[in-house]
């Protein structure tokens, strides 16, 4: 094209504008200024329809469909989930490659990695609370999705596909989740996943449960291979197989459309890819500016909680050697650790679970009732429901509070002072624990007030078993608070009591706290106090 | 079509939502903003945090494998371990012995490899190896702990040399210091402890003025079949025990003997040469009878 004679046509400025609109309009791939300017002020779009023009051009917007019925687009109807899963899946996976930077998947390096990563990276520990945030987030939503497709009843013909590999997408997203628990390597992960992987052992027959137990943890009991397998499954193989699944799941999602309120509809009848034309809202501009705030508002959301809310925790360095009182799974593995308490490791960890899962899988071709709508389908709704509580009483029964009490001396001891976490002793911290010995049965009193609320916890937690336990009888404690080094103190719990025989008994736990050292629980106001230094003395 | 009642929340408006989209990108901004000032005494708050578990983890390290050897408060025990909480220990030591790294270094090695001759040493016994690379039972994390521990007495340290905060420590048969005329970080090679009187048992077994008996001896434990001492005998039923020991010997000779004479009789199962041979010179008669007393009393008082 020669410049010469445009230049005589149409004038220098028109040009350039001409020009410049040529450019923003291979960037947006085929929608020009002007357009952007009617979408934003909500005009129709010009005809042929430029809008559409991105969906064909694009590869990002390929997939995307180029209208919605406009019911479906309401947020109550999907509540967004599956968007959000996805995008928890992306946040996660950015997130995730970061970390790799910094961690080397060794027995040796894990746990000192985290450590550096910690105290050594700037905004290191923002891109962990993040992950992992994001990783429980993840589990929580994609659960969601799955309820709320079930309460819609969209898993119903032709819908049965997407179901399908919408479970083997739940599975992944929750193995994801316990595999990456592993890689910090503390005594969390590491007790955590010992005994997830001792349920595989019990697979039977014997021989297939030591082999299945054998390839994930690369020996006898996890140790360096058994990470480095973990880690691989985390970062490479399981994300894939997430995305392999997805793309099929989305496809599937798009091509029959997102099935539509339930009595927007005939009973039996699937419209949803039957858009009358004033019923549509297509994607660009209304949807994309939707999802993108959505999104965008999502992102502030986590943002804010990472920074004030929620801290992952790291605990001491996995050591195989020493079981820690009260180990738990994760919290969305609890139901596994409740059935585990009441039937035997057969059939809690492996007979159970694997039938839940087919279960899951064939609840399309079980449920024949052609109807989507709530009023004809109690059945389906309510042993949902049914379902549902009963994963929140076995979830109550996995956690400490059910069933395994230790010996009340090691509890009370574990309420003040735990050995892995925070508590409220260490919360209040080395400032306030001052120096001396205290008796319970001489009520001792300190100048220090929170120093006198452990006290008398202490007191009355004695007091409450010894009412509660009979073995526990005419009992009372000694606190002991002695400085060990400069700026360490050890602290020493004594615990006297009379067996049911008349014989004298004793509990002794000593713990060492340093001035420096922070203790923080995963959920809950972050502790800021580092901001502002103490006073010099 | 019927509106749900909830529906007033639904927003139309495209400009409302990019405005909501933009307030949101502010507070992220803000936020990150906010995160960055603090981040460097975050870093360094946390820093200090991991430095200061170390140390914890090394006090239980130190509490469970060290301190029958070196001493509760790690002043030593006479006889039997160097102090390491030492003035001496930590400004001269390494000038005496050579070592040209870091007092860090020097402990680590120490710890994760042992003292393992006994060639020309006055103690009792040889320091074990620690390291799981030597044949211990540590983790190179709990070497570094406990070294972590030990330095951290340095503060405390550095204030001892005062008549009534005298350095503990004892200096080395094989490693004599250089310094011993220097102010500073002289020893108290020549600072013999007086005894003022007559010791007690308690003392003697197991204070800072006595024998280090407890670094080998365990009183809480009784010697049976399944609970033997790896050094030397527990001591917890040795009023049981010790009339049947040797024939003809009452229980007062057998425990006085095996003070004044340890390798006269060797239990099987022990080397002689571990317990030094010169109770008889560092203590008194009248001291040796009250700890014999003691020893076999079933009501020991600590
Ligand atoms: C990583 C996990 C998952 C991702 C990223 C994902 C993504 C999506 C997306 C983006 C949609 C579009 C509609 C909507 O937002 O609701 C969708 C629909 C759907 N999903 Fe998922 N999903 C996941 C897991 C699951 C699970 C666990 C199930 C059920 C077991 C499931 C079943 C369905 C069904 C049946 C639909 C069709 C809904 C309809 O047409 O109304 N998905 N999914
Ligand atoms: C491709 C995607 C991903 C990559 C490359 C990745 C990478 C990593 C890395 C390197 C770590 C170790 C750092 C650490 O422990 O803080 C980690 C931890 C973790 N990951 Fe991922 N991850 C990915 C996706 C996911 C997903 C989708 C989930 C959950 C659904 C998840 C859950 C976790 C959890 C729970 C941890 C432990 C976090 C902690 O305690 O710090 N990850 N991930």
């Amino acid at each position: 094209m020669a410049v010469q004679p445009e230049l005589e046509k149409k004038g220098f400025a028109q040009t350039v504008l001409d020009a410049a609109d040529d450019v923003f309009t291979r960037i947006t791939a085929g929608i020009p200024a002007g357009e952007v300017r009617r979408m934003l002020r909500g005009e129709a779009p010009g005809r042929p329809n430029p809008r559409l023009k991105p969906h064909s051009e694009a590869f990002l917007l390929h997939i995307k469909p180029t209208y919605y019925h406009e019911s479906v687009t309401r947020f109550t109807h999907t509540f967004r989930l599956g968007l959000l899963s996805t995008y928890l899946f992306f946040v996660e996976t950015i997130t995730g490659l970061i970390l790799m930077i910094w961690y080397a998947p060794t027995p040796e390096r894990a746990y000192t990695d985290m450590i550096r990563l910690l105290s050594n990276v700037p905004f290191g520990q923002l891109m962990r609370d993040l992950h992992r945030l994001g990783a429980e987030l993840m589990v929580l939503i994609v659960t969601a999705h799955m309820v709320r497709t079930y309460l819609t009843g969209s898993y119903k013909a032709p819908r049965q596909f997407t179901w399908f590999t919408g479970v083997i997408l739940l599975v992944v997203t929750l193995f994801l989740s316990f595999s990456g628990y592993l890689l910090p390597w503390d005594q969390l992960a590491f007790w955590a996943v010992t005994i997830g992987t001792s349920m595989a052992e019990a697979v039977p027959p014997k021989v297939v449960g030591e082999t299945v137990n054998l390839l994930a943890r690369g020996a006898p009991d996890i140790g360096a291979n058994g990470l480095m397998r973990f880690y691989l499954l985390h970062v490479l193989f399981l994300p894939l197989v997430l995305f392999l699944f997805f793309f099929v799941h989305y496809y599937k999602v798009v091509h029959f459309g997102i099935s539509l309120p339930s009595d927007e509809e005939e009973i039996g009848q699937d419209t949803a890819n039957k858009v009358p034309a004033d019923r549509r809202v297509y994607f660009l501009p209304d949807v994309m500016i939707d999802e993108a705030t959505f999104l965008i508002g999502f992102t502030a959301l986590m943002v804010v909680i990472t920074a004030f809310f929620f801290s992952a925790p790291l605990e001491s360095i996995a050591n195989p050697q020493s079981t820690p009182l009260h180990t738990v799974a994760p919290w969305y593995f609890y139901w596994l650790q409740g059935l585990l308490k009441i039937a035997d490791k057969t059939i809690a960890g492996v007979i159970l679970p694997g039938v839940l899962l087919v279960l899951l899988i064939a609840i399309p071709y079980l449920d024949r009732n052609p109807s989507r709508r709530g009023r004809d389908r109690r059945v389906a709704i309510i042993s949902g429901v049914v379902a549902g509580i009963v994963m929140i009483i076995l979830s109550w029964m996995g956690t400490p509070y059910y069933a395994v009490q230790g010996a009340p001396s090691v509890e009370i001891v574990q309420e003040l002072m735990p050995e892995e976490g925070m508590g409220p002793v260490r919360e209040i911290g080395y400032a306030h624990l001052p120096l001396g010995k205290y008796d319970t049965r001489e009520n001792p009193v300190t100048d220090d007030e929170e120093f006198n609320h452990i006290l008398h916890e202490f007191e009355a937690s004695i007091a409450a078993f010894e009412e509660k336990d009979p073995s526990f009888n005419q009992a009372y404690g000694i606190l002991s608070v002695t400085q060990e080094q400069p700026s360490l103190k050890r602290i020493t719990w004594e615990i006297y009591w009379l067996s049911p025989e008349g014989v004298q008994d004793k509990f002794v736990r000593t713990f060492f706290l340093h001035e420096d050292s922070l203790y923080w629980e995963q959920y809950g106001l972050k502790d800021f106090s580092f901001v502002r230094p103490p006073a010099e003395e | 079509m019927k509106r749900p009642w909830y529906s007033f929340l639904y927003i139309r408006s495209p400009l409302v939502k990019i405005g909501l989209g933009i307030v949101a990108v502010m507070i992220s901004i803000a936020v990150l903003l906010f995160l960055g000032v603090i981040e460097d005494r975050r870093m360094a708050a946390q820093t200090a945090n991991w430095d200061g578990r170390a140390i914890e983890k090394g006090a239980e390290i130190y509490a469970n494998n060290c301190y029958t050897c070196h001493g509760p408060d790690g002043k030593g025990l006479p006889g039997v371990a160097p102090a390491l909480h030492s003035k001496y220990f930590f400004t001269q030591r390494l000038k005496d012995v050579g070592w040209t790294g870091s007092l860090h270094d020097y402990v680590a090695s120490t710890v994760a490899a042992g003292r393992p001759s006994k060639v020309k040493s006055q103690w009792a016994q040889m320091m074990p190896t620690w390291s799981q690379r030597f044949g211990g039972p540590l983790r190179d994390d709990q070497v570094n702990n406990v070294t972590a521990f030990v330095l951290n007495w340095e503060k405390d340290a550095l204030t001892q040399g005062t008549p009534d905060n005298p350095d503990p420590w004892q200096p080395f048969a094989d490693a004599p210091s250089k310094a011993v005329a220097e102010g500073g970080g002289a020893p108290v090679a020549e600072t013999p402890v007086e005894p003022t009187g007559p010791r007690s048992p308690q003392e003697l077994f197991a204070g800072a003025n006595g024998m280090g008996c407890s670094g080998c001896h365990n009183l809480d434990l009784p010697q049976t079949a399944d609970s033997r001492g790896p050094v030397g005998p527990n001591m917890a039923n040795l009023y049981e025990t010790a009339g049947s020991m040797v024939p003809g010997q009452d229980a007062e000779t057998y425990v006085y003997n095996s003070i004044v004479a340890p390798n006269d009789y060797i239990h099987e199962g022990y080397m002689a040469g571990i317990m030094p041979q010169n109770f008889a010179e560092r203590m008194t008669e009248e001291e040796i009878r009250s700890l014999v007393a003691w020893l076999l009393d079933p009501n020991r008082q600590r």
